[in-house]
């Protein structure tokens, strides 16, 4: 648990507190997304808790014991620190970076190389072919996915991460969110996540710390933010169209109920023909031997020539997981062409379908 | 999870694998480069030697090219030169890492004005002021070398290290690393280049400069140089110059050998 007790930030004497008068309580394995214009004061907060910068008035509790009375070296061997901007070190190969912290504590080096291989594998990056990298020689979503498998290392109970995935791509980034969500259901850490932009606070967050420069405006669930805003800066900050940020909070997962009949590759399109026009959104999913899904046979598909399903199935250009939220199947809706999305599990198995009908009728159920 | 990382690295080994054998031939050659360019400047410097001494194209040459000669000034000059960076990277690199520690920083300038000053003065002033000071010979010229190269790698050890990203530094020191851990870890070896690139350019200039040590007496290759001016016999400036040239390539080389060994541990 973290808690902020009056904390009061003045850089420099004369000039306005940077944090003034903050009070927030962090419950143990929960994420408080702090959220707030450029300047509010998000990073100088972050980093009064590891110590890197100090409190100039109040009392941040670690756990209950005032931080300020634990050596600020071993404090922060305990605290996981994701920086703004990554802060690889580039001359370190990925193995390195991640064991920063293992060597800092002494680990033995056999453990350190299982430990790294380990987070690797957590994060996505096959061991045998990043370990030895350098920072420059990945993307800017894989060197996120390295910031962040260096700040588990020692699996610290406590995470800061400042714009953890500040630097890459919209899909990139509902992607890393998605699996930090998955894994943090597994950790559960207590976590500090500081972002400015207000969609991804909702969908990450299980606390929201709305903050304007330097004060806090509003600390509450996301569904509360969005129902009932403390005042005109939060309503502006959360925007004009609340139910559609509703639809970050909802998973696919949670409305899932659409099965969609499949056919093998090597099945005749006699077999697919049937399923098609049973189908709601006619179409039978294409599966390959190993059950992932392939692409689809739909009517146009089945006027074609061929005797196969192989020969005329379609794949689709976007699927999305079920731990995806109802924002990102909408949009994948768009991008298809299609009223509804196909499902998949972690192995690509299809799951079922959502439809544009679904989605709607999620939000009004939620209104 | 279908990053394209994986697809470049199978590319660039596939390149690998199917070059040419005249490329391969090349690629060798830039690969043995750091052991071939010494090892030439070397061979080229005994052949010099041995030529010399054996053609030296008149009986005052003679006198002068011997091979005890020779040899003598060749190992007064490598002292000169070896003692004198020496010495200033012993001085000016934990000088460079002081001014560059954070309380350290506004005594910056209180170090870095005189170095400056001293830099502007003329080699032959230096050696000249120093006379005086600590009569002729060698101890002059050794401490005349010495400060005209503080310099040089003082710049650079400390702006090598104010270069490094900040962020880097910080994530370092939020992850828990002690300062003389992230001293050792993170700033000398991203400044590795640059301090180098200080100590080599240093070292360079000294082979020069180191010639004209000759004039207060402290022997060196200019001793041939500033001979074959007095006496007007150009074999004797050629050979002088010729070879101090290839000691500094030598020199260069062999740096750039060191640092190479430095940044791969
Ligand atoms: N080291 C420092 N010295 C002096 N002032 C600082 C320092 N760091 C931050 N500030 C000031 O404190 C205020 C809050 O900065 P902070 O970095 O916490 O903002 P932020 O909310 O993280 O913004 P951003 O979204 O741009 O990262 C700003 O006005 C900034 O100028
Ligand atoms: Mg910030």
């Amino acid at each position: 648990m973290i808690r902020f007790e009056n904390v009061t930030k003045i850089f420099s004497r004369g000039t306005i507190p940077a944090v003034s008068n903050l009070n927030i309580e962090i419950p143990e394995g929960t994420i408080c997304c702090m959220v707030g214009p450029s300047g509010c004061g998000k990073t100088t907060s972050m980093k009064m808790v590891n110590r890197l910068h100090s409190i100039t008035e109040g009392k941040i509790y670690i756990d209950e014991v005032d931080n300020s009375t634990i050596d600020p070296i071993s404090l922060r061997l305990d605290i996981g620190y994701v920086i703004q901007e990554i802060g690889l070190f580039p001359h370190m190969t990925i193995a390195d970076n991640v064991a920063t912290v293992l060597v800092e504590k002494k680990w033995p080096k056999q453990e350190i190389g299982k430990r790294v291989d380990e987070l690797l594998e957590l994060m996505g990056l096959e061991p045998k072919i990043y370990r030895q990298r350098r920072p420059s020689h990945l993307s800017g979503g894989q060197r996120q996915r390295v910031g962040v498998a260096r700040a588990m290392a020692a699996n610290p109970p406590i995470m800061l991460m400042d714009e953890p995935f500040g630097a890459v791509d919209h899909i990139a980034r509902v992607r890393l969110q998605n699996e930090f969500l998955t894994l943090q259901e597994k950790i559960s850490k207590t976590i500090i996540f500081v972002t400015h932009d207000i969609d991804e606070a909702i969908k990450m967050g299980d606390m929201i710390a709305v903050m304007r420069e330097g004060k806090l405006v509003q600390y509450s669930t996301p569904e509360d933010l969005l129902s009932t805003p403390a005042d005109e800066f939060v309503a502006n900050l959360v925007g004009g169209n609340r139910s559609i940020k509703r639809l970050h909070l909802i998973r696919v997962s949670e409305i899932l109920n659409r099965k969609v009949a499949t056919v093998n590759m090597s099945d005749t399109l006699e077999a697919a023909k049937k399923h098609v026009i049973e189908n709601a959104f006619n179409v039978v999913y294409v599966v390959s031997d190993t059950g992932v899904l392939n692409g689809f046979i739909g009517k146009v598909e089945l006027k074609q020539e061929g005797e196969f399903v192989k020969d005329v199935y379609r794949s689709y250009p976007e699927i999305i997981s079920d731990e995806a939220t109802l924002s990102d199947a909408l949009s994948v809706m768009l991008s298809n062409g299609e009223s509804y999305v196909p499902v998949v599990d972690d192995f690509e198995h299809p799951l079922g379908a959502v439809s544009l009908e679904d989605v709607f009728k999620a939000v009004r159920q939620d209104d | 999870m279908t990053d394209s990382g994986v697809n470049i690295n199978s590319a660039v080994i596939s390149a690998e694998e199917s070059v040419s054998p005249t490329r391969r031939f090349f690629i060798g050659i830039q690969k043995s480069g750091p052991v071939l360019v010494p090892l030439l400047s070397l061979a080229a410097m005994i052949v010099l030697i041995i030529y010399m001494v054996n053609n030296p194209g008149g009986a005052i040459e003679a006198r002068i090219l011997n091979y005890g000669n020779v040899l003598r000034m060749f190992r007064e000059h490598i002292t000169l030169v070896l003692v004198g960076s020496g010495a200033a990277i012993l001085t000016s690199v934990p000088l460079g890492i002081l001014i560059t520690r954070p309380a350290m920083r506004r005594y910056t300038p209180l170090i870095d004005n005189p170095v400056n000053v001293a830099q502007t003065v003329p080699g032959l002033a230096i050696l000249a002021l120093f006379l005086t000071i600590f009569g002729l010979g060698f101890r002059t010229a050794i401490f005349a070398l010495w400060l005209y190269s503080l310099l040089p790698i003082l710049r650079n050890t400390s702006s090598g290290i104010q270069g490094i990203e900040p962020g880097i530094i910080e994530a370092a020191r939020g992850m828990g690393m002690r300062p003389w851990r992230i001293l050792i870890r993170i700033e000398l070896p991203l400044a590795l280049p640059i301090i180098m690139a200080g100590i080599k350019t240093a070292t360079v200039v000294l082979v020069g400069s180191a010639a004209l040590s000759t004039f207060i007496g402290a022997g060196g290759l200019g001793e041939l140089i500033v001979t074959g001016i007095d006496l007007m016999r150009p074999t004797l400036i050629y050979t002088g110059a010729i070879l101090s040239a290839l000691l500094a390539i030598l020199l260069d080389n062999l740096l750039g050998s060191l640092e190479r060994y430095l940044r791969e541990r």
